[in-house]
């Protein structure tokens, strides 16, 4: 052909051709549209979720600090710290005021089972700092917290019973009620708590005797700036200089720890889209794919009339766009439903529900994504159409199976075929890389889509293989209506491996997500039924620990050996003669480095193991055992020399044992050893744990509490319980997005059938004449969809028990095959096929016999 | 025997009403051979269809060994066809998924008890493709294919068969050879055969012919011998 030719085919030539052609196999195409618009829509809810939460945290950023700067660390400040800091203030007009947060027990007057609290101790006058308390009923928290009253969480009333105004009990003391919080603008900051509020003074708290020395409490000093104050940056450093240990933070960046947790969730959860949307891809490409195959004969009548491949291409081209930019609009649409869905599904775990809009980065993320994404897999396809000759137009048939040639020349023929999926691949890396906003995810993410892709699909296609090998060996024994429908799996342009595929990878997904929760959930159960501990005993002061120890020892239900642990907070100021300041840590935040908890042991306690080293003969010899995992992140060695100092006593010590937590023991988790010698006279607390009969925990919490009202008793039971809300919570969004990767499965499905819908007619019409009644028609084509539904979840299921068999072992959590979901599952796909089926096929079972007779 | 009166077929197409068939009496006798013939749309494959039961006329009734079929609710329809009357179309219309023995064995399967397989075995030896019993329609000549639908249509031993321009599709070696396979399977059988035909050779070769021409039959004649 002459190649200087002008084009026949302008742009919009094409682009006429093109929406002709769309709009007359409508049908088809709306199921085109639907595979963009799954992923889409999924994509567009996480981000707008995302980014709408983030403004509405920057939005309210002073209010859920309650301050400007805040400033958290794990003790009190030294006077010469307050002193600076109170010059500070004066100078640049700073308010200032202090809030102090631990746990501790509560119970109700006359009924002495208590309560774990996370009890907050504020100076009404000045705080919150921004923002207001919401109390119930209605007042200042001026009024209502003094000395002699606290104001508690509405779930408190709940679970002891109570009321406004009945008397609470603290640390041995008395205080009233005075009113129920509703809202607490820095509830967020405060992170997620171990029991239900309750605010008090510090003038009420210092009656408790619970803020002794030793005691686990986060400090934080908050800070509202003036008119007079300047920047906050200049006050912030200022601070930094005084505090170096403290984690400042300013309302300008939120919380840190809520920002980078939700940009980690967002590109986890996109990454989830993702997959739904590739899969979406691959069914627009199979789509595609197909539909060019069935105008195959109109491509070569219009290469014959001088149409070059270019022109074709820049039809088809145009087409996916069009497809595309549709797909993509509708997935924007479905987008705002599903970010209306997601804050339901978070449900208690979201501290505020941002109000509904849609981002514009988030519209931009989803729509490129969903275009681009389109666009590149239908490229393999579509360069597919400058291989058909103008010559099919004399050959009436297609010839089935051709001489094949050889590999080489299939490579040549093919280079751009390799070349496009090469830039596939590339160009999805780089979108998940953006979507996760790390490279080395991208990579991976995309290796690992790839190879589950591809195995699962060559896995299909081995399954059909041998199902077509079983079919041909024993055909005319089995029942013709499952014959035929078995059969029908192989009806040219089913495609029936990539719907396989599609599916099964779909089913894995959300599977495995279920899986590994119900392991993960299992683990932690079966841990607390066995003889582990499952009551922790904190906070117990040194003379209170021989009564507590004899309490136990006499409490019935108490069974076990009560293991007992001191604690002594020290900070580390240098390693090796290098400053703490200039460490090089792994992982490790510096600041954790200011209060680290030590303890001393002068035999190998239980829990123990060690890996380097030997254990020291006597209390005054000089040595330390670190576990591991800290030596680790610490590079510690034998030998390394650790400075400490803990009030204002300094010790220096060499490391001489590297050792491995084992088992459920109270020493298991502590971090460093040390001889007893050098800790003794520094302020300590115990710890204990103990395994209790479950039903005996509420009396020992009773008996405990009456005696020593300021010990906290932890229940792991409450604990897990908890954990396991937060796990499911988590679990249950994933699974919603992992969701949409089956809807795409099942588009997909749809989708095939609807492109094979004219053959379908012919055979309805064809059984019809010969005698098939609509009941054999539909168990003919319902057969078809159960076994692909079947194989499909077999696919699926197999992987997903497969994936989390690994996933589960590198975290050491035992797997076990869990049959009957994995059967409900298989079945449940199946059943999802068939109704996808008949959605998409289900008008043609009325067709009329007569149509046999109208040539196609 | 098929008996057919004062049959009308009109289609609504958006607003504009077509009369496909204006009134067609027509009585075929058990055993006869009718070539039906006329101008391409002049309604021979409609007619066809109708005495088929494959679709329901607008006015008037199709009796088929004196039953009233053009009433029969859907499925009933399929059973009577199923057992009563056997097909030949001009493209074939196997199914593509299944063998060739599996195409033929198909009214069998759905139309009738116990084991039809030794019978289409034989049908096919006898349309001359004992060799293609498990091949694919795809694998299959147009010719062999048409002799599949042959065989199809005869397994069942209908009293009736209807073709529509059986030969159509195929040269006129393989024409003549599948048209001799019919006649001989239908003087064999006592089959009566309603064939629609362009071609005057095998027209002349029925027991009788009539030509349609805008849905009314404009000629009927038996061929003298
Ligand atoms: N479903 C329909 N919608 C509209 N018109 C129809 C329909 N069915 C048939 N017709 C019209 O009815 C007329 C008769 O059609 P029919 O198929 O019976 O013709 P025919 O004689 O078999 O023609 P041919 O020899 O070309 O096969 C034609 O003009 C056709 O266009
Ligand atoms: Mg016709």
């Amino acid at each position: 052909m002459d190649s200087d030719q002008k084009s026949p085919l302008g742009w919009t030539t094409a682009a006429k051709i093109a929406s002709r052609e769309l709009h007359a196999s409508r049908t088809k195409f709306v199921f085109v549209i639907l595979s963009v618009a799954i992923g889409v829509a999924a994509l567009t809810g996480v981000r707008g979720f995302s980014e709408s939460f983030q403004k509405a945290l920057l939005d309210q950023a002073r209010s859920i600090m309650a301050a400007d700067i805040s400033a958290q660390m794990f003790r009190i400040l030294t006077p010469q710290e307050n002193a600076k800091i109170d010059a500070l203030a004066s100078s640049k007009s700073v308010e200032r005021t202090w809030v102090t947060e631990m746990v501790s027990m509560a119970s109700r007057q006359g009924d002495p089972v208590p309560l774990l609290v996370s009890l907050k101790v504020v100076d009404p006058a000045v705080y919150p700092c921004y923002g207001k308390i919401i109390l119930h009923p209605a007042g200042d928290l001026r009024g209502a917290l003094t000395d002699s009253t606290v104001v508690v969480d509405d779930n408190l009333l709940v679970r002891l019973h109570t009321n406004i105004g009945d008397q609470l009990r603290i640390g041995g003391q008395y205080f009233r009620i005075a009113a129920v919080i509703e809202k607490e603008p820095d509830r967020l900051t405060a992170g997620v708590g171990m029991g239900p509020r309750v605010m008090m003074t510090r003038g009420a708290v210092e009656k408790t005797g619970l803020l002794e020395a030793g005691s686990r409490a986060t400090e934080r000093y908050l800070f509202k700036l003036g008119p007079q104050s300047g920047k906050v940056q200049g006050i912030r450093a200022e601070l930094e200089k005084i505090l170096p240990e403290a984690q400042i933070s300013d309302f300008r960046e939120t919380s840190p720890a809520i920002t980078e947790g939700l940009d980690h969730a967002t590109g986890l959860l996109s990454l989830i889209c993702l997959v739904a949307m590739v899969l979406g891809a691959i069914g627009v490409a199979m789509a595609m794919r197909a539909h060019l195959q069935q105008r195959i004969d109109t491509l070569a009548i219009m290469k014959s009339i001088g149409a070059r491949s270019s022109d074709i291409l820049r039809i088809y081209l145009f087409q996916t766009l069009l497809l595309g930019l549709a797909g993509s609009v509708f997935g924007l649409v479905l987008g705002v439903g599903v970010e209306w869905a997601l804050p339901s599904l978070f449900g208690k775990l979201l501290p505020l529900h941002p109000p509904l809009r849609l981002p514009l980065g988030a519209v931009l993320a989803a729509f490129g994504t969903g275009i681009l994404t389109t666009l590149l897999f239908c490229l393999p396809p579509l360069l597919d159409v400058r291989k058909i000759r103008p010559s099919v137009v004399l050959r009436k048939t297609v010839e089935g199976d051709a001489e094949k040639p050889s590999w080489s020349t299939r490579l040549r023929e093919n280079k751009a075929q390799w070349i496009s999926s090469i830039v596939v691949l590339l160009a999805l890396g780089a979108i998940a890389a953006g979507l996760a906003d790390s490279a080395l995810v991208g990579k991976w993410f995309t290796a690992a889509l790839a190879g589950t892709l591809a195995v699962v699909l060559a896995l299909s296609t081995f399954t059909l293989r041998t199902l077509r090998a079983f079919l041909n060996k024993t055909r005319l024994h089995l029942h013709s209506a499952l014959r035929h429908g078995l059969a029908n799996l192989y009806r040219p342009g089913n495609q029936s491996a990539a719907v396989l595929a599609a599916l099964g990878v779909g089913v894995m997904l959300i599977l495995s997500v279920f899986l590994m929760q119900h392991a993960i959930v299992n683990r932690m159960n079966s841990d607390s039924t066995t003889g582990a501990p499952n009551i922790f005993l904190i906070d117990i002061g040194q003379n209170e620990l021989a009564g507590v120890k004899e309490l136990l020892a006499h409490q019935v239900g108490v069974n076990g050996k009560v293991e007992t642990i001191p604690i002594v907070t020290a900070r580390i100021t240098a390693v090796d003669g290098v400053n703490a300041a200039s460490l090089k840590l792994k992982n490790y935040p510096r600041r954790m480095l200011s209060s680290v908890p030590v303890t001393w042991a002068d035999a190998v306690p239980e829990g123990v193991k060690m890996l380097q080293g030997k254990w020291w003969q006597t209390g005054h010899a000089d040595g330390l055992a670190v576990v591991d995992r800290v030596a680790h992140r610490l590079n510690l060695h034998p030998g390394s020399v650790i400075e400490f100092q803990s009030g204002e006593e300094q010790i220096r010590a060499r490391v001489a044992v590297i050792y491995k937590p084992e088992g459920e023991h109270a020493f298991a988790r502590s971090e460093f050893i040390f001889p007893s010698g050098p800790l003794q006279g520094l302020p300590v607390v115990w710890y204990a744990t103990v395994h209790v009969q479950p039903v005996q925990i509420p009396t020992l919490e009773r008996a405990l509490f009456a005696a020593y009202p300021t010990v906290t008793v932890i229940n792991v039971a409450d604990i897990l319980e908890t954990v396991e809300g937060v796990i499911h919570q988590i679990t249950l969004v994933i699974r919603f997005l992992a969701g949409f990767s089956i809807l795409s499965g099942a588009v997909i499905l749809a989708s095939s059938v609807a492109s094979t819908r004219l053959r379908r007619i012919r055979e309805v019409v064809v059984l019809k004449t010969l005698g098939a009644t609509r009941n054999r028609v539909a168990s003919v084509f319902s057969i078809e969809f159960a076994l692909l539904g079947l194989l499909a979840g077999v696919v699926g299921v197999l992987f997903a028990n497969l994936l989390t068999a690994v996933l589960l072992r590198k975290m050491d959590v035992p797997y076990h095959p869990e049959v009957v979901t994995s059967i409900l599952s298989v079945i449940a796909t199946a059943v999802l096929a068939v109704v996808t089926g008949w959605l998409a096929c289900f008008r043609i079972l009325g067709q009329k016999p007569l149509e046999v007779l109208r040539e196609e | 025997m098929i008996d057919v009166r004062g049959l009308t077929k009109t289609i609504r197409n958006g607003s504009r009403v077509v009369e496909i068939l204006k009134g067609i009496d027509l009585t075929v006798p058990r055993g006869q051979f009718l070539a039906i013939m006329g101008a391409s749309g002049s309604g021979k494959s409609t007619l066809l269809g109708l005495m088929a039961g494959l679709d329901a006329p607008t006015e008037g009734e199709v009796l088929i060994d004196g039953a009233e079929i053009s009433r029969l609710p859907e499925d009933k329809l399929a059973q009577v066809r199923g057992r009563k009357i056997g097909f030949v179309f001009q493209s074939y219309q196997l199914i593509p998924t299944l063998t060739a023995l599996e195409n033929v064995l198909l009214p069998y399967e759905l139309n009738a008890n116990g084991d039809g397989k030794q019978r289409a075995i034989t049908l096919l030896e006898t349309v001359g493709l004992a060799d293609r019993l498990h091949h694919y329609p795809i694998q299959l000549s147009g010719g062999e294919q048409q002799r599949v639908a042959l065989a199809r249509a005869f397994v069942l031993q209908p009293p009736i068969v209807m073709a529509d321009e059986p030969t159509g599709n195929l040269d006129s070696k393989n024409g003549q050879h599948v048209l001799d396979l019919l006649t001989e399977r239908q003087r064999e059988a006592k089959t009566t055969l309603v064939m629609v035909t362009h071609d005057q050779q095998i027209a002349d070769r029925a027991d009788r012919r009539i030509v349609v021409k805008d849905g009314r039959i404009i000629a009927d004649e038996n061929n003298g011998q």
